[in-house]
């Protein structure tokens, strides 16, 4: 165990190492650097004073100086500063990545929480009628994208209940019903893809699992059919499960940047958006790399899920 | 299996129950009395007024939160902000402002003299940078004589003055080298003191208690929340939730008119539209090449196909600057003419078709004008290839005039020196097209210095004809900007220059 925690924190500092090159590479080769699109149109200011603000900012100097420089200092736990606003980046994360984390979580209890019902009354009815209608809803519900559906969940629910406040974001701990309300339907909106998509993977799963041996045999011992059902075929069907709702996430990180802007939430999506938009170096790097560590942690979680579901693992590590 | 089902029965009753929450919420969930909901597009970059430009900014800052030594009223006649009155001396290098009493900062100091002066330094510092610095060039000192008085001297007389000064905020004293004091926490005089900012979510205002003028202004106070996505909007000021949209666009705007409780207030924008060409290079370092170009070009068409007909076609001045526009009509080149466009570049000596490219700024409006020009353009001997590049690539080949052709916006204000002396004089501080015309910068320094009203008449009349057929650029349209009202809002007026100062009159039933 401790040797698979180990293994698994090396790799997250390599992807880490590898993530934070790429970004600080990318984000940099875009033409466009941070002072001329803060200076904008304003031409009042001289040349000399451009210069000054790229050396202020370290910008003046070779790129790889650039990244040790960044490097050096990320390593001592600080990230910098924002270009525009001159607060700490993780000071600029931590006020907006809530709405976010909440939003993820939300839609992940939505959509992958219903995901083995659904799955399983569809394996359950494989080949009937509702069978069909529930995978054609499948396809439907992974072809369309969140931004269209949340647009028009948002006009359906205007018409309809006018009074329903649906835009933007209030924290739970001020109004928690006021919270829940307007997570509502963006959250609807990014479950909806991942719900299709783990359905499906459950039905398949469990097709998989009801035709083995293993599942005769329990049958042919006498166990009943609620034992055969979730002792047996969903623990096995869940491992694939499992792995995807990790992939998951990630898609759900990068579909909250297109819901966030389409519900106007003040989240982790808008500040990258917005930092990248302005060419906010540190805040770019600094949110990239949060939102990596995320999503290893829960491939890492997801690691520890199996060793739960399916002890033949646990032994073997 | 039996399980399964009735674990689905459970899941329904779940829903059932936030249902009923949902609708709980709904019924418990309103909004205080007269605070007022905003919707705009975008974030500010910053809330300090000497330094912001973009609209963003801008209309958050001054009026609302911040005032000037004059203001504009709604039909934008200059009238006393925080100047009572003022007096010019017989060589107009001496300007006297007697200043209101009785101001007080948001933060509870009074605004005296010395902090009008300490603005005025500020815009003009080195330090600080401010793109406002141009508009007070003719500046050469500021004193308080007392505490209500402020004496201005300038190198030499200034037309434009009171027009630039409705546009230079008055901050408190002590900040002249300070760029980042204001930037997050505006102290202004205006009736709306800045409360509270949420990154990409709101920035919240309340009413200014001690502001000089409280009877008048009802609104607790004002929130202007962040949404991204114009169906957003849309959705949020028909059901109620937002009681504004102020300046939006014709495509936004057309699809609002009829909403019930929902009122739609238009007026002609003074930015313009303008396709921009590089005189330091051919082939628009030809006058009759620049002259071709406006010969192709068929305005009304353009506002028709790209605009959804809400605009106007675009001379180098607003019609609304009625003591100094020059109408369209009388701009001999703004005739739509391909034939005499092919010949003048035949005249010209190049060889047509003319290949050149056109950089454009990243905004729906002005893509689709582009993409008309085009098309327009191929008509009369020109092959135009557009490059869309994003914003930060777009400023920076703008500034470093690395374009043959651009097409973008230019904003405006009530004074021709605004729209022409940066722009177009040699070495005016935006004149990117690189043109320089010694006839035209006698005009414009004389329109600058002369205080004859006529006779600055007369040299900005002969300006618009020089700018309207040879100049660098081929003015397209001044845009029609609305503003959409929810029934319970009343006393806002849009006002032409995007200000939305009508806010500390406004009131919510």
């Amino acid at each position: 165990m401790l040797r698979h925690l180990l293994q698994r924190g090396l790799d997250l500092v390599i992807v880490l190492f590898g993530i934070s090159v790429i970004v600080f590479l990318m984000i940099r080769l875009i033409p466009g650097d941070a002072v001329a699109i803060m200076l904008g149109a304003n031409t009042e200011v001289t040349p000399e004073r451009i210069a000054a603000m790229r050396g202020a900012l370290g910008l003046d100097r070779p790129l790889l100086e650039q990244y040790w420089v960044w490097l050096s200092h990320a390593l001592r736990g600080d990230f910098g500063t924002s270009i525009w606003t001159g607060r700490p980046v993780m000071q600029e994360i931590a006020a907006q990545i809530w709405p976010t984390l909440q939003l993820t979580l939300f839609a992940l209890v939505l959509g992958a929480g219903l995901a083995i019902p659904i799955g399983c009354l569809m394996a359950h009815w494989r080949g009937g009628r509702a069978d069909l209608v529930l995978r054609v809803g499948a396809i439907a519900g992974l072809t369309i994208p969140s931004f269209w559906l949340g647009i028009v969940m948002l006009i359906t629910v205007a018409t309809l209940a006018p009074s329903f406040a649906s835009l933007g974001y209030v924290p739970f701990s001020e109004d928690p019903l006021g919270n829940l309300q307007r997570l509502l339907l963006p959250a609807i909106a990014l479950a909806l893809p991942i719900l299709a998509n783990l359905s499906r993977l459950v039905r398949t799963a469990m097709l998989d699992a009801l035709s083995q041996d293993y599942i005769r045999t329990a049958r042919a011992k006498g166990l009943g059919e609620r034992a055969v059902l979730y002792r047996h075929a969903l623990r096995n069907a869940l491992i694939p499960f499992v792995t995807s709702v990790g992939i998951m996430t990630g898609y759900l990180l990068g579909g909250a940047i297109v819901v966030e802007q389409v519900f106007s939430i003040p989240g982790l999506g808008r500040l990258i958006l917005g930092a990248i938009a302005e060419r906010n170096y540190p805040l770019v790097q600094a949110t990239i790399l949060v939102v990596t560590v995320g999503f290893v942690l829960v491939n890492a979680l997801v690691d520890f899920a199996y060793a739960l579901i399916d002890p033949r693992l646990r032994t073997a590590s | 299996m039996l399980h399964v089902v009735k674990q689905g029965s459970g899941l329904r009753r779940a829903l059932r129950c936030s249902v009923a929450a949902a609708a709980f919420a709904l019924l418990t969930g309103t909004a205080s009395a007269q605070m007022l909901e905003v919707a705009v597009e975008a974030s500010p970059a910053g809330l300090d007024p000497h330094i912001v430009t973009a609209f963003a900014s801008s209309q958050i800052v001054l009026g609302p939160i911040y005032e000037g030594l004059t203001a504009l009223d709604k039909d934008l006649n200059i009238i006393p902000g925080l100047a009572q009155s003022w007096t010019g001396s017989a060589d107009g290098k001496t300007v006297t402002f007697k200043l209101r009493p009785g101001v007080t900062f948001h933060d509870g100091k009074p605004m005296e003299a010395e902090d009008v002066a300490s603005s005025l330094r500020r815009v003009l510092s080195k330090d600080v940078g401010s793109p406002l610095a141009s508009r007070l060039s003719a500046m050469e000192s500021a004193t308080a004589v007392d505490a209500t008085t402020l004496e201005l001297k300038l190198k030499e007389p200034s037309a434009p003055l009171l027009a630039s000064l409705t546009g230079i905020a008055i901050v408190p004293r002590g900040l002249e080298t300070n760029k980042d004091a204001l930037q997050r926490a505006p102290v202004g005089t205006g009736p709306f003191k800045f409360e509270e900012w949420q990154p990409n979510g709101f920035i919240r205002l309340a009413k200014h208690a001690g502001y000089w003028n409280a009877a008048e202004v009802k609104l607790a106070g004002v929130k202007f929340n962040f949404v991204p996505e114009a169906a957003t909007r849309q959705v949020g000021i028909g059901n109620g939730q937002f009681a504004l949209l102020p300046h939006i666009d014709a495509a936004t705007a057309l699809q609002l008119k009829g909403k019930p409780n929902v009122a739609m207030q238009e007026t002609t924008e003074l930015a313009y539209t303008l396709i921009g060409m590089n005189t330091s290079k051919p082939p628009f370092d030809n006058a009759k090449v620049r002259e071709a170009l406006n010969y192709a070009l068929n305005r009304k068409e353009i506002i028709d196909a790209a605009l959804f007909g809400s605009g106007a076609p675009a001379a180098p001045l607003p019609a609304v600057l009625k003591d100094w526009a020059v109408d369209v009509k009388d701009l001999p080149c703004y005739a739509y003419d391909p034939a005499k466009a092919q010949a003048l570049l035949k005249e010209a000596g190049v060889a047509t078709p003319v290949a050149v490219s056109m950089t454009v700024l990243p905004r729906q409006d002005i893509r689709d004008i582009a993409q008309v020009v085009q098309q327009q353009l191929g008509k009369a001997g020109f092959k135009v290839e557009l490059k869309n590049p994003e914003l930060g690539q777009f400023v920076q080949d703008w500034r470093n005039s690395n374009f043959d052709l651009f097409a973008s916006t230019n904003a405006g204000s009530i004074e021709p020196d605004d729209y022409f002396y940066r722009a177009f004089r040699t070495g005016g501080s935006t004149n990117v097209f690189k043109y320089s015309n010694p006839e035209l910068d006698a005009l414009l320094d004389k329109g600058r210095s002369t205080l004859d009203k006529p006779a600055r008449q007369a040299a900005y009349r002969d300006a618009q004809k020089i700018l309207g057929c040879t100049g660098p650029a081929a003015h397209i349209a001044y845009p029609t900007l609305f503003s959409a009202v929810r029934s319970n809002l009343q006393g806002y007026d849009i006002y032409a220059n995007r200000s939305l100062v009508s806010l500390g009159r406004a009131s919510l039933r």
